[in-house]
C-alpha cells in the first residue's frame, strides 16, 4: 500500500459527517467533529503517484542497484558506520498484522517486513543478537523524510516501489509482490468491488486504495488504521476493506469470519527504502534479498507469518 | 424601653406650630379608648405582619441552605465522581491494555470499580434530576433559566447512561483481541477511549460545571443579605412603635410599666437576635463550605481528570505508537493545562492547599514535574527503539510510581474538601431548623401580649 494517514482522530464521529466527503477536507471536518480528542497534528499527504501504469515513467520492478557478490562490510563503508555504532536503526510499521505488528504478547515488534530487517543486521554483524537492531516505529508520512535525513537506517513498512518516490530515496529490489484486493464478511454474495457499486468500502485515510474504491464507485470510508476498518466492518458501519491483499491477510487472519475476494486490482511491489547518500548499502541489501531467495530462507520467513504453502519470491530485477 | 416614667396627666395637647399629620389631628379629636383600641389593632397587624416577613426570610435561606445539602451538594458529587471516574477507567483500561493479554489483578478491579461508581452516580444523579423540579420553584429563581439546566442535564445524563454499555464493550473486546494477541484490540480500545473522550467525557464535564454553578447560586441564595436586611429593618421599626406606644400609654394611664408590651417587645428582641445570629452562623458555614469545600473539590477534580488523561495518553502513545504522535501531542497539551505555573490547574490546587492550611497538595507541583521528567525519559526510551522498557516505566517503573503519588495527592484533596464541604454545609442548614416556626411564635407571642397589655388598659374605661 503506498499510505497510511494520521490516527488519533475520533473517526467513529466523524464518519457520519464524512462519508461523502473526501480528500483533506474530510481530516478537517473530523477534526471540528470532536474538540475531546486529541488533534490530528499532519495532515495525510499521501504519495498517490501509483495512479494508472500508463503515467509510469520508470518499472519500479527493476529500478534498484545490482549487487556486487554476496554482502560484505567493506571498510569505510555505511555498513562499517552502522557495525561501528553497534546497532541499526530500522523505521518499521506497529499495527500490520503479520508484516510488522507489535505482539501484545511479548511487546516485541515482529512479523515479514521484520524479519526482513534482522537478516540485514545479521549479515551486518554476523550474528542475529536482538540488540543488533533499533526499531523505530513511524508512520507512513515519515517513512520518507526519516530515511532521507538519516534518522532511521533503513524503512521496512509494505512500502510500495513508485516511480515518485524513486526520486526521493533508494529502494531494495521487490522482496514482496501485493495486488490490491477486497476483504467482506464471509455472509457477504459480493464477487468484486464492482459489486459494492454504492456502498461503503473501508481504507485508510489517504491511502491510495481510497481512489481505487472511488473508481469503482463505492462509498470510501476513511479511518487512521487498518485494524480501524475492521472495526468498522465487525460493527457493520462498512461492507468491505479493500487494500493490498498482504494487509488484508493480516486482517483476516484476526477474524475468521471474513474473506478475501475479486481479482487483483493493482501491482503493488513492496521495497525496503535507503537514502540516496548510501548506494553501497543498496547494493549490500540486495545481496542480502539475493541469499534470502536462494536459500530458503525467504520461504521460510513467508511461512512463518503468511502460511504454507509459500509462494515463490519475486525475481530479483536490476537497473541496468 | 417600657421604664420610662410618665408623669404628664390628660391627653397631650398638640402644639398648634408645628403642622401635624392628618392621622394625628384625627386622633386628637378621639377619646382615649377609641385611641386605645386603634393602637392595639395597629400592634397586632404590626406584630403579625413581622411574623410573617420574618418566617419567610427564615424559610427562604432555610429552604435554600436544604437545597444546597439535599439536591445541589448530591448532585455535584455525583457529576464530580462520574467525571473523574470515567477518567479513571479511560486511564486504567489503557493501563492494563499495555500490560498485555494477563492485566494486573488490581488494574482490573480499579477499572470495574469506575464503572460501577461511574453507573450508581449516573443513575443517582437522574433520579436526583428527575424529583428535583421543585427546586426550580425557588422564589427569587428564574424558574425557565433553571428548567433549561435541568434539561440539558437530563440530555447529558441520558448521553452517559446510553453510551456507557456501548464504551464497556468496546473495552471487552479490545481486552479479549488483546488476549488473543491481535493488533485488533489496540483498535478498540482506540475507538473505546475516543467514545469516552469524544461523548462520554463532555456530558459528564457539563453536568459537573451546571452542577457547579447550581451549587454556587443555591449557596448564594441561601447566604444572600437582602432580605434579612429588610427584616432586620422592618423589626427596628416595630420595635420603635413599640416603644412610643409605651411611653404614650404610661403618660396616659399612670403606669410605669404596662408588662403586655414589655412581652410583646421581649418576644420581638428574641426573634429578632434568633434571626440574626442563625442567619449569621448559617452563612458562615455556607461560605466556609464553599471556600474550604466545593470550591478545592472543584480544583482538585479538574487537575486529576487533566492528569488521568495525560496518564492514558501515555499508555495510548506506547500501545501503538506507530510513528503517529497525537497520543503525545495531547499528553503535552495537559501538562500544559496542569501546569505548575500561574493560571494552571496545579496552581489552582496548590492555592486551594496553602489556603486550607496544611491539607494535601501543596507538593503536587514538585510531583508533578517528578511525573513529567519520568515521561519524558520513558518518551525517550521508546523513541531509541527500547520499547520493553517504557512499557516497564509506564506499568511498574519510574513513570507510574510518579503519576501515582500525583494521582493520590490530588484524590486525598477531594476527599479532605468534600467532608469539609459536607460538614460546613449540613451544620450551615442545621442552624436554620425551626426558625420558620419561631419566628411564627414569636409573632404570635407580641400580639398576643399586646392585646393583654392593651385591652387591660381599656376595661379600665368601662
Amino acid at each position: 500500500m503506498n499510505a497510511r494517514p494520521r490516527p488519533g482522530l475520533p473517526w467513529r464521529r466523524a464518519l457520519l459527517v464524512v462519508v461523502a466527503a473526501s480528500g483533506l477536507a474530510l481530516g478537517a471536518a473530523a477534526a471540528a467533529a470532536a474538540p475531546g480528542q486529541p488533534p490530528a497534528i499532519h495532515e495525510a499527504k499521501a504519495a498517490k503517484a501509483v495512479s494508472a501504469p500508463a503515467a509510469e515513467t520508470c518499472d519500479p520492478t527493476a529500478s534498484s542497484l545490482r549487487p556486487s557478490g554476496p554482502p560484505q562490510v567493506t571498510p569505510g563503508s555505511f555498513m562499517a558506520k552502522i557495525r561501528a555504532r553497534g546497532y541499526l536503526i530500522a523505521g518499521v510499521d506497529q499495527s500490520t498484522y503479520r508484516f510488522g505488528f507489535l505482539n501484545p504478547l511479548n511487546n516485541q515488534i515482529e512479523g515479514f517486513d521484520i524479519d526482513m530487517v534482522r537478516a540485514v543486521a545479521t549479515a551486518i554483524f554476523g550474528n542475529s543478537n536482538p540488540g543488533t537492531v533499533h526499531f523505530k516505529a513511524i508512520s507512513d508520512q515519515q517513512r520518507i523524510p526519516d530515511v532521507s535525513n538519516g534518522t532511521v537506517d533503513i524503512v521496512a513498512h509494505t512500502m510500495t516501489i513508485t516511480c515518485d518516490r524513486l526520486k526521493l530515496v533508494d529502494f531494495s529490489s521487490v522482496y514482496f509482490q501485493a495486488a490490491q484486493r477486497v476483504l467482506v464478511l464471509k455472509s457477504s454474495t459480493a464477487k468484486s468491488l464492482d459489486d459494492l457499486h454504492g456502498q461503503k468500502v473501508c481504507a485508510t485515510r489517504g491511502s491510495d486504495s481510497v481512489d481505487r474504491i472511488k473508481e469503482h464507485h463505492a462509498i470510501a470510508v476513511q479511518v487512521p488504521y487498518w485494524t480501524d476498518c475492521l472495526v468498522l466492518l465487525q460493527q457493520g458501519d462498512v461492507v468491505a476493506i479493500s487494500t493490498d491483499d498482504s494487509i488484508l491477510d493480516g486482517l483476516a487472519a484476526q477474524d475468521p469470519w471474513t474473506m478475501i475476494i475479486g481479482p487483483q486490482l493493482t501491482k503493488e511491489p513492496y521495497g525496503l527504502a535507503i537514502s540516496k547518500q548510501h548506494p553501497e548499502f543498496v547494493r549490500f541489501v540486495n545481496a542480502v534479498l539475493q541469499q534470502l531467495r536462494t536459500d530458503g530462507q525467504w520461504k521460510s520467513i513467508y511461512t512463518r507469518w503468511l502460511g504454507s504453502p509459500a509462494k515463490d519470491p519475486p525475481p530479483a530485477k536490476y537497473a541496468g | 424601653m417600657t421604664t420610662s416614667v410618665g408623669v404628664s396627666p390628660g391627653p397631650v395637647t398638640a402644639a398648634p406650630s408645628v403642622r401635624r399629620p392628618w392621622w394625628r389631628s384625627r386622633l386628637d379629636g378621639a377619646t382615649t379608648p377609641s385611641r386605645l383600641r386603634l393602637l392595639l389593632a395597629l400592634l397586632i397587624v404590626l406584630s403579625l405582619a413581622w411574623g410573617v416577613l420574618a418566617a419567610l426570610t427564615a424559610d427562604q435561606h432555610a429552604s435554600a441552605a436544604a437545597d444546597v445539602v439535599a439536591v445541589s451538594e448530591p448532585l455535584s458529587l455525583d457529576a464530580e465522581q462520574i467525571y473523574t471516574s470515567l477518567s479513571d477507567a479511560d486511564a486504567t483500561a489503557a493501563s492494563a491494555f499495555l500490560a498485555g493479554g494477563l492485566e494486573p489483578a488490581e488494574a482490573r478491579q480499579r477499572y470495574q470499580a469506575d464503572i460501577t461508581e461511574a453507573a450508581i452516580r449516573i443513575e443517582a444523579a437522574s433520579a436526583l434530576v428527575g424529583s428535583s423540579a421543585a427546586r426550580t420553584q425557588l422564589p427569587g429563581h428564574p424558574p425557565k433559566q433553571a428548567s433549561a439546566a435541568s434539561t440539558a442535564v437530563g440530555d447529558d445524563l441520558a448521553v452517559l447512561s446510553g453510551q456507557l454499555p456501548a464504551y464497556t464493550d468496546e473495552v471487552g473486546t479490545a481486552r479479549a483481541d488483546n488476549r488473543l494477541g491481535l493488533p485488533l484490540g489496540a483498535a478498540y480500545l482506540r475507538e473505546a477511549s475516543g467514545l469516552l473522550r469524544g461523548t462520554l467525557l463532555p456530558a459528564a464535564s457539563d453536568i459537573y460545571a451546571r452542577e457547579s454553578a447550581q451549587l454556587t447560586s443555591a449557596s448564594a441564595q441561601a447566604t444572600g443579605l437582602p432580605l434579612i436586611i429588610v427584616a432586620v429593618v422592618a423589626e427596628l421599626g416595630l420595635g420603635y412603635v413599640l416603644f412610643r406606644s409605651s411611653r404614650w400609654l404610661s403618660r396616659h394611664t399612670h403606669r410605669v410599666v404596662n408588662y403586655g408590651l414589655l412581652l410583646a417587645t421581649l418576644a420581638g428582641l428574641v426573634s429578632l437576635v434568633w434571626l440574626v445570629s442563625a442567619f449569621v452562623v448559617g452563612r458562615g458555614d455556607l461560605l466556609h463550605a464553599q471556600q474550604e469545600g466545593s470550591a478545592p473539590v472543584q480544583a482538585f477534580a479538574r487537575a486529576e481528570v487533566a492528569a488521568l488523561r495525560a496518564h492514558a495518553d501515555e499508555s495510548l502513545t506506547l500501545i501503538d505508537n506507530s510513528g503517529d504522535d497525537s497520543y503525545q501531542q495531547d499528553y503535552l497539551a495537559q501538562q500544559k493545562l496542569l501546569g505548575p505555573g500561574p493560571g494552571t490547574l496545579l496552581a489552582a490546587v496548590q492555592a486551594a492547599a496553602s489556603e486550607g492550611g496544611g491539607g494535601p497538595g501543596r507538593d503536587v507541583g514538585a510531583q508533578a514535574r517528578a511525573w513529567y521528567q519520568a515521561h519524558a525519559a520513558l518518551r525517550a526510551q521508546d523513541d531509541a527503539g527500547n520499547h520493553a522498557a517504557a512499557v516497564t516505566s509506564a506499568q511498574s517503573g519510574a513513570a507510574a510510581t510518579s503519576f501515582g503519588r500525583l494521582s493520590t495527592t490530588l484524590s486525598e484533596g477531594i476527599d479532605t474538601h468534600q467532608a469539609v464541604f459536607a460538614a460546613s454545609a449540613r451544620s450551615g442548614r442545621d442552624s436554620f431548623t425551626g426558625l420558620a416556626v419561631g419566628m411564627i411564635v414569636a409573632s404570635l407571642v407580641m400580639a398576643a401580649g399586646c392585646a393583654w397589655g392593651l385591652s387591660r388598659r381599656l376595661a379600665e374605661y368601662r
